[in-house]
């Protein structure tokens, strides 16, 4: 090629070679300049019309005067394929320049504005570059950017591009997918098109370069770098990087593409003030009329729940997940994760003429009753928390251990469980939550032990025939009872063991795990101890140890069989110490005969070395015929039966540690609820409130997570 | 001159997305200082402190760059100008 003329440009010397193409310096003989030329090769994966396509584009880009863009002077044809004159510049490319282990802050910022600037003139004549990166962006010797290669990867894929990292590129026309992969952003992947945020996104990815020297989003495949872009957040950068230069890498670098920077110009604006020393947030602008949203860079899917889904809600040790399937049960959708990072220790889904998801979430912020009306779409994230200590009880809010619903007619009363040891009930739909003072104010309280977990109020158990009547449940306090809506309790331990006390059999003290009642057969409870399986059919005057035969009886969660009275769950673990599934084999164990036997159910879950644990609340059954059952392990592990506990299925692994699970059919936001669990199924409170007077205020919802 | 509050990420979404708050101040504690941020940014509060108005266990705050649990807690003095940082704490599993 060397000494050819191609249009009135005669080639002097080959600069490189890409993947389809060689550029030379060329010298322009009418207009006496050095230029640039890219030869593309007819034979280099495009057929005529991608070739159409090229020219158009660079045609397009042609049109983009900016002191930052190489300009593209001419395109034209020749027999062997395709050439580009441009603009020759020569420097070094950013690629080269922060390989070295990253440029200085104030470099970053003097070269990331010039690279907005330029991306702010292409996205202004709707043209998208779809290829942006370090070895795209040269740096002249006086210092200026020039960004290449405009508009060119539109059409043609990546073979085009002189990439120095892998490419992920088909040749196809317009849907392919064009650009190099650890630039691309997660939509991309996705298969969604590109526009201008994908540009920022890629920016993004070039300024976390220039200031670390590496990629955000590192692999040794293909694979690899994809699943990192969709799911991993980089590695924070910290100083010598200023803050504000981070938060705009952070917001760039946001997985979806409307919580980034809508346009090029606002990336600019952002990072000029960095240079002005302005502090700059991450979060989108402060005049508007929503709160906004903060960049978080995670994704969350949302499941899409309708009439006549089947749900189980997820709570784990990093956020909450909502399992949807079809009524057969067979086919899982997961959405999720809701509240990153926040323990869900308590889920609840109240049906009672809405469809509301209430929830815990623990955090270093503190704990919160969240709820969601939209089956997780958004949340409330109230201003002040909800269940609070009153300040003469100089107490502060742990955790909140259970949710329970009130009465099916009182869909305005609910009651927590917390940590430290405590009731709270509300009487108008969660907008205000009070201290049951009645057990607070008991005097045994001083005396109760934190278990484990805490000092926990962790069951809540409604007598449906008597409203007056409630049991609950602390680790280490035992079972309590009120006669009187909550006015007064007693104690209720009579048979139950506390292995860890001078006196075995005390009033109170006992490390209750669980307790539970049959709807239909309300005087009858089951009760999983520390050490010992329990049952009372008097309303828990007595208690009888019916761990009979099973292979310990240290255990965490109880379920009762919601048709039948005699049938309970429970997941034996091998002992204090170790809590984990005996042998390292799986196995729940069921009772029909109101614990006078016990069975062990294996078929589907491992019987080697599966050291699992299901935590207190980590177990639910449905209320379909035949009954579903459903456990969750801490170590992630979810597991399901859909014929009573014969056999099992694997429904998912891989989540965090699973601390609470719950089930819910979605029938018509009037109808009834059906039975998610025993516990769940009571009836308690004095007064009555029809659904019609509920208030219409909720608290302010927040659509972030 | 007014002290500078510094906001986490977390918990913008009740500063209408502001990194930092200026607050008109002159010479107090700590807890004067908050107590005028959650005058502004009433959820800020829950966050930082518990219903007894202690901060919360995983929750530093930094007046300049020493940390408050070390210089008197919340009645830290706050000098004009200063900058109160609000940080959670590195630990977790």
């Amino acid at each position: 090629m060397i000494g050819q003329v191609l249009g009135h440009c005669r080639i002097v010397a080959k600069i490189g070679e890409g993947g389809m193409g060689v550029v030379y310096r060329a010298y322009d003989e009418v207009l006496h300049r050095d230029v640039a030329i890219k030869v593309v090769r007819k034979n280099a994966g495009f057929d005529t019309s991608a070739g159409q396509n090229l020219l158009q584009e660079a045609r397009a880009s042609s049109s983009l005067a900016h002191p930052n863009i190489c300009t593209i002077y001419e395109v034209g044809e020749t027999e062997d394929g395709l050439y580009i004159v441009m603009e020759l510049v020569e420097g070094k490319s950013l690629h080269a320049m922060s390989a070295a282990g990253g440029l200085p802050p104030e470099s970053v910022l003097r070269y990331g504005v010039q690279i907005a600037s330029a991306l702010t003139r292409a996205h202004d004549r709707g043209i998208v570059h779809r290829d942006l990166k370090t070895s795209n962006i040269v740096v002249s010797s006086d210092g200026l950017v020039k960004v290449l290669d405009f508009g060119l990867a539109k059409r043609v894929g990546g073979g085009i591009l002189d990439a120095p990292t892998m490419s992920f590129s088909t040749v196809q026309g317009a849907s392919s997918v064009s650009g190099t992969l650890p630039y691309m952003a997660p939509e991309i992947l996705r298969g969604d098109p590109a526009d201008a945020r994908s540009d920022l996104w890629a920016l993004g990815v070039v300024l976390y370069e220039l200031a670390s020297g590496h990629l955000p989003f590192e692999g040794r495949t293909g694979f690899e770098i994809s699943s990192s872009i969709m799911r991993e957040i980089p590695k924070p950068l910290g100083p010598p990087i200023p803050p504000g230069l981070w938060a705009i890498i952070q917001r760039s670098l946001a997985k979806e593409p409307v919580l980034r920077y809508q346009r090029a110009s606002e990336v600019q604006a952002a990072i000029e003030a960095v240079q002005s020393g302005a502090i700059v947030t991450a979060a989108p602008s402060t005049d508007q009329a929503t709160p906004p949203r903060i960049s978080t860079m995670h994704t969350v899917r949302h499941a899409q729940v309708k009439k006549g889904d089947f749900l189980l809600l997820i709570g784990t040790t990093k956020g909450a997940f909502i399992l949807r399937s079809n009524a057969q049960r067979t086919r899982w959708e997961l959405g999720g994760p809701y509240f990153h990072g926040h323990a869900v220790y308590a889920l609840a889904y109240d049906a009672r003429g809405r469809r509301r998801i209430w929830a815990s979430t623990s955090s270093f912020w503190g704990t919160l009753l969240r709820s969601s009306d939209d089956f997780g779409k958004s949340w409330t994230n109230p201003q002040q928390a909800p269940v609070r200590f009153p300040t003469d009880t100089g107490l502060s809010l742990k955790n909140i251990w259970q949710i329970t619903l009130g009465p099916q007619d009182e869909p305005e009363v609910l009651y927590c469980g917390v940590e430290p040891a405590a009731l709270f009930e509300t009487r108008d739909a969660g907008e205000t939550w009070s201290l049951v003072r009645g057990l607070f104010d008991h005097p045994h309280r001083p005396r109760w032990m934190p278990g484990n977990g805490g000092l926990a109020l962790h069951s809540i158990v409604l007598d449906p025939t008597n409203k007056q009547r409630m049991y609950i449940a602390i680790s280490s306090g035992g079972v309590y009872r009120t006669e009187d809506a909550g006015a007064t309790w007693t104690a209720q331990n009579r048979g139950i063991r506390a292995l860890f006390m001078p006196d075995k059999y005390p009033e109170f003290g006992q490390c209750v795990h669980k307790i539970t009642l049959h709807p239909a057969h309300p005087e009858r409870l089951f009760l999983q101890n520390h050490w010992g399986i329990y049952r009372s059919d008097n309303c828990a005057e007595n208690w009888t140890d019916i761990s009979n035969g099973v292979p310990s009886d240290f255990g965490f969660p109880i379920v009762m069989h919601p048709h039948n009275p005699d049938c309970a769950y429970v997941v034996p673990v091998e002992s204090e110490e170790f809590r984990c599934a005996c042998d390292g084999r799986l196995r729940v164990y069921r009772t029909r005969n109101a614990g006078t036997s016990w069975e062990p159910l294996m078929r589907g879950l491992p019987q080697k070395q599966a050291y699992e644990t299901v935590l207190r609340d980590a177990m639910t059954v449905d209320s379909c015929d035949p009954t579903g059952i459903y456990f969750g392990t801490r170590s992630g592990q979810l597991y399901g039966s859909r014929d009573e506990g014969k056999s099992w299925n694997k429904i998912h692994d891989g989540l965090p540690a699973i601390v609470c699970l719950r089930s819910a059919i979605i029938e018509d936001g009037s109808v009834m609820p059906i039975r998610t669990s025993p516990k769940q199924a009571g009836a308690m409170g004095s007064r009555s409130r029809s659904a019609s007077h509920q208030k219409s205020h909720r608290p302010a919802r927040s659509s972030k997570r | 001159m007014p002290v500078t509050v510094h906001i986490p990420g977390a918990l913008r979404e009740f500063t209408a997305g502001r990194a930092t708050v200026e607050i008109a101040f002159s010479n107090g504690t700590v807890a004067d200082a908050l107590t005028l941020l959650w005058t502004l940014y009433p959820g800020v509060r829950d966050r930082v402190v518990n219903e007894q108005g202690e901060v919360r266990q995983h929750i530093n705050i930094f007046v300049g760059n020493e940390n408050i649990r070390y210089t008197g807690g919340l009645a830290s003095p706050v000098a004009d100008g200063s900058q109160i940082s609000i940080v959670p704490a590195v630990s977790g599993g």
